[in-house]
Parts: structure tokens; C-alpha cells; sequence
């Protein structure tokens, strides 16, 4: 099976400072990546950079990623031209699981609405109702609202300054659904981890599935190098929790499974 | 057609391309991109008698062409091993070795016996004396000549499979140690582990790795394995498998000339995982266009000023 492409940048759009949607030419990834999973693109320096699917084009075989500078291989990335060639490993890890899944809370923060899109495109293709909630800092640094807005059923938002959607984060913005719009719900959290791991305890008290997409350091990707460990809960007695990898078990994890 | 077969020892491979342990794990997920049947040779992820969930936090840090980690040796334990890993690491058709890490002396001892037993499918067994992330054993036995000596001579006995024993660069004499583990009957010295390095993070003021320090990996170590090797193979009479940032067909030439057997890929395989088998298809090339007929003879052909 092929795992490495060499994928062409074909589009680029800029969604502010330091941020943008990167559009691939690669049949190959497209044509395999689901929800919830990750590529891991090469830059100028040794490791690629691990970047979740935001949407694929099965037409065109292209795949798309949101890219926000974060060091200097995001930044890298960020400088490339319409026609330069990278290297690809891809689609990468597990995604997310739509099994038994027939409303779906997508809770993102920064970035983490990236990945969370292509969930709500699936689930619009497959008729699962949507509720999109977004966290950002301030209205200006909000992005990627009109694309979730056209896929998702409702789309919440929360702002730190207050000067946008409901004032807060997004655990005040989920204070808001209803007892209706919980009811039978699976949330889908993508964001910085104390995000999550508010999210993931928002879930378990309203008795809802969570399902949470980890971030880590990352080498290989593959699962052959072990520095993106996660810790998990097990049952085996005398044990107290085992190291998973985000790239091959992971990035999206049960939340009752993850030891924060 | 080019001969790529090379000896280590009275092992024979199919070519000199070996998978480095702890790059490839028990070769699950490799085995899903690259074909195991055409390359050399397989070294498992270092291996301890009981499990080990290795280091806490972040393991891994981007350096100046390579990286650090401190993964600290996670592995499913001897028994875990033998039951699940060792058969479907049978099945690739390809050279088994495996990388024995151990706390103590009796650790290598009982693994060894096990390991090296007549009946288990393993064909060399790879004493990890050099691993930089735990705290007892490994690097701390390897770290003298002394160590290497009693510790080879507290396993050789114990089983008649080969023993390659993987030294580390962090010693002032690599020559001290790697005629320590000749003298105790090793069958092969692997040049070289990982070399103890440090990254900080200017923001936090912390290191970046939890562990504060880590194995130093990939090109950046390159010219110091090839040195250590051309060291050991002027003085040595058993074979050397070299390892440390070969990333291509033209770095394992360069290993060889320096005095290489065989050597293993590591670093390379995180980067492109099916770098191995482009390798060997390169190594073909060059050996076809250089009129070589035999890869081996190119082991030790440097010719120093």
C-alpha cells in the first residue's frame, strides 16, 4: 500500500494573519481520507508537520488542510507557492467513528475546526443532524464561520472578549443547547487539550459520548517512532494506565479513555 | 546482476540494508508499505523482560538536521513479545534480530536464554548496551570497557546464536569499548547508538523533552558513526553493522568504505517509510554503474591520506 505521496499545492487561501486553507493535488490521499484523521506534510526542515483533513475533493483528487503558524515548519508551509511539491504521508491515524452516531456536537477551538468540518461535511452527506460550536478569542479572530455555517444545522459561537456570539468559551456556548438539542447527542471536540478536557468533563456530566482529537509532537506518524504518546485508562489490575500513540490509535480518542 | 549478500559474522543477508531497532517497532506497520521479503534484515524495538511504558510527556524534539528522543525503551515485555510479535515477525521472510535491553545483569542474562535458545525464531540476538533514556542499565553498563566486558561475558555462554552488541558514542574511546566486546567474544559491534543531546525551549525555559535529555538521531551523527567505524575497523578482527543518519544508497557506501558489514536504518524510515527498499534498488544502480560486482567488497576499501 502506498503511504507517502508527493502532492502538489494547488490552492491557498488566506484566512488571516498567519493562517490559511492549503489546497493538494493527491488522488490518493483524497481518495481514502475520512474524518478525524491527519497528513503529515514536509517542510524545509527534518520532520514533516502533522495537520488534520479539513475537506476532500474526490473529483478533483485533492485534499485540503488548515495551516496556522505555530513555529518554523508551520510557517514554512505557510510562505509555499501555488505549484510547489511536497511530501505526503496520508490519510494518517483514526478518525472519528460515526457508528451508532446520530447527532452530532462539534466543538472546536482555534484550528480544531479544520478537522471538525469534514466531520460535519460527512454528516450532512449522511443526514446526521449537526450543531457546530466554535471558540475564538475576539471576532476578529474568528475564521472559516460562513463555510461551517453552510454545512452545519446550527452553528454557535463564543468569544473571550464577548465582542462575538456568546461571551466566554465554549463551555458557556454549550450551556446554551437545550435539553432537545443534547438529547442523543455524540460530541466531536477538537482544540487546545484544556479545551478538551473541559469539554470531555461537560459531556460525561450531561451523560453524552464525547469523542476528543489529540494533539502531540510528532515524528513518523505511522506509529514506528512512539513519541506521540497518549496516557489511557486500563483495566488490567496493577497496572495504572498504558501509552497509546495519537498518530496510529489515535488522534481521535474516546474521552472516557484519556487520563488528562 | 550485482551481488548486494554481505556476512556479518556467519549470518548471511540478502543485501546490507538492515532496519533499525526502535525505527520500525516488530515491523507491523512497515510491513503494510514495504515488501520485508527484499530487505536484509529486521532489529526488533529495544526489548525488556517485563513491559515498559517508557518516558512521560513530550518524547521527541526537531534538531538541526535530525532529532532528539527520549522515549525511554516502551515495549510489550519478553513474553508479549514471544506470543504476538515474534511469530508475525516469522512470517516477513526476512533476517530477525533482536534488540535485548535490560536494568541488570540477570535481565540480559534471562533474555538471552530465552532469546537465544535453539527453538526461538530469532537469528541474532543485538545486546543494546547504548540505549541514552533509562536510568539503569543499557547506557550505563555500555559506558566502559569494563561494563561491556562482564556483560558480554555474563550472557556469551548462555546461548550459541550470534551476538551483535550495540555500543554508544557517548565514551571517550569507542575503540576501548568496542575491543571489549571482541575480547568477550562478541560476533559483532553496531556502530553507533544515539548521542546524548539536549533542546530548550527559549519561551518556557524548560527542556523541551521531559525527560531534559535525549538520543540525538539522523544526518547530524553521521560523520561521528562514520569516524567511529573507520576507528573500530582498523583495530577490530569481528565484524562492524554501522547505524547513524544513513539516509540514502550513497550514506550506506559511505559506511561501508568506512569499514561497514552491514548497517542498519533508523532515523531515515521515520521520515519515509519506504525508504529501505529504495535504498537497496539504489544500491543496485550504483553497484551496476560502478561495475561492482560483489557489494561486500566495498567493506573497509577506504584508503585513508
Amino acid at each position: 500500500m502506498e503511504i507517502e505521496f508527493e502532492a502538489v499545492l494547488v490552492g491557498k487561501k488566506i484566512l488571516g494573519k498567519g493562517n490559511a486553507l492549503l489546497t493538494f493535488s493527491c488522488g490518493g490521499i483524497a481518495g481514502k481520507a475520512q474524518p478525524g484523521q491527519f497528513v503529515n506534510v514536509s517542510c524545509s526542515y527534518f520532520l514533516k508537520r502533522p495537520f488534520g483533513i479539513c475537506f476532500v475533493n474526490l473529483e478533483a483528487g485533492t485534499f485540503s488542510i488548515g495551516v496556522r503558524e505555530a513555529g518554523v515548519g508551520t510557517k514554512d508551509i505557510l510562505q509555499s507557492k501555488i505549484g510547489d511539491s511536497f511530501f505526503v504521508l496520508g490519510p494518517l491515524g483514526h478518525g472519528f467513528s460515526f457508528e451508532g452516531v446520530t447527532k452530532i456536537i462539534a466543538v472546536g477551538g482555534g484550528t480544531g475546526i479544520y478537522p471538525l468540518y469534514f466531520a460535519l461535511s460527512k454528516a450532512r452527506e449522511i443526514g446526521i443532524p449537526t450543531i457546530c460550536v466554535n471558540g475564538f478569542r475576539s471576532r476578529e479572530d474568528a475564521f472559516f464561520l460562513e463555510e461551517c455555517k453552510g454545512i452545519a444545522g446550527d452553528v454557535l459561537i463564543s468569544t473571550n472578549a464577548g465582542d462575538y456570539g456568546v461571551k466566554g468559551n465554549v463551555i458557556d456556548a454549550l450551556a446554551q443547547l437545550s435539553e432537545t438539542q443534547m438529547q442523543g447527542a455524540a460530541v466531536f471536540v477538537v482544540g487546545p487539550e484544556i479545551m478538551m478536557r473541559k469539554v470531555s468533563e461537560w459531556a460525561a456530566k450531561n451523560g453524552i459520548s464525547c469523542q476528543v482529537s489529540l494533539e502531540r509532537r510528532m515524528a513518523c506518524g505511522i506509529g514506528i517512532c512512539l513519541v506521540c504518546i497518549c496516557k489511557v485508562k486500563t483495566s488490567e489490575e496493577g497496572v495504572p494506565f498504558h501509552h497509546v500513540r495519537c498518530c496510529r490509535e489515535g488522534p481521535v480518542m474516546n474521552a472516557s479513555e484519556v487520563i488528562w | 546482476m550485482v551481488d548486494l549478500s554481505v556476512c556479518v559474522g556467519n549470518v548471511d543477508f540478502r543485501n546490507p540494508v538492515i532496519l533499525a531497532s526502535g525505527t520500525c517497532g516488530f515491523g507491523r506497520e512497515l510491513s503494510e508499505y514495504i515488501d520485508f521479503a527484499g530487505i536484509g534484515g529486521i532489529c526488533s524495538k529495544g526489548l525488556t523482560l517485563l513491559p515498559r511504558e517508557g518516558n512521560p510527556g513530550c518524547r521527541a524534539a526537531e534538531t538541526a538536521s535530525g532529532m532528539l528522543n527520549s522515549v525511554g525503551l516502551q515495549n510489550p515485555g519478553l513474553d508479549m513479545f514471544l506470543t504476538r510479535e515474534l511469530p508475525f515477525m516469522a512470517g516477513l521472510g526476512t533476517k530477525i534480530i533482536v534488540n535485548v535491553a535490560g536494568h541488570s545483569t540477570e535481565d540480559y542474562q534471562r533474555m538471552v536464554e530465552r532469546l537465544g535458545s535453539p527453538d526461538c525464531a530469532v537469528d541474532v540476538l543485538e545486546l543494546n548496551l547504548s540505549c541514552p533514556n533509562v536510568k539503569e542499565g543499557c547506557m550505563t553498563i555500555g559506558a566502559t570497557a569494563e561494563g561491556v566486558y562482564s556483560m558480554m561475558r555474563a550472557v556469551r555462554g548462555l546461548t550459541a546464536k550470534p551476538l551483535w552488541v550495540k555500543l554508544t558514542p557517548n565514551v571517550t574511546s569507542i575503540t576501548e569499548t568496542a575491543l571489549a566486546a571482541q575480547e568477550a567474544r562478541g560476533d559483532a559491534v553496531v556502530l553507533i547508538n544515539t548521542l546524548l543531546g539536549m533542546a530548550i525551549d527559549i519561551n518556557s525555559r524548560r527542556p523541551v523533552l521531559q525527560n531534559n535529555t535525549g538520543g540525538l538521531s539522523g544526518p547530524a551523527i553521521k560523520p561521528v558513526a562514520l569516524r567511529m567505524i573507520h576507528e573500530c575497523y582498523r583495530i577490530l578482527s569481528i565484524p562492524i553493522v554501522g547505524v547513524g543518519g544513513i539516509m540514502n544508497a550513497s550514506d550506506v557506501i559511505e559506511f561501508m568504505l568506512a569499514g561497514a558489514a552491514a548497517v542498519e536504518v533508523g532515523t531515515a524510515s521515520l521520515l519515509h517509510p519506504a525508504v529501505c527498499a529504495k535504498i537497496i534498488e539504489d544500491l543496485q544502480t550504483y553497484a551496476a554503474d560502478n561495475c561492482i560486482e560483489k557489494i561486500s567488497t566495498l567493506t573497509g576499501d577506504l584508503q585513508p591520506w
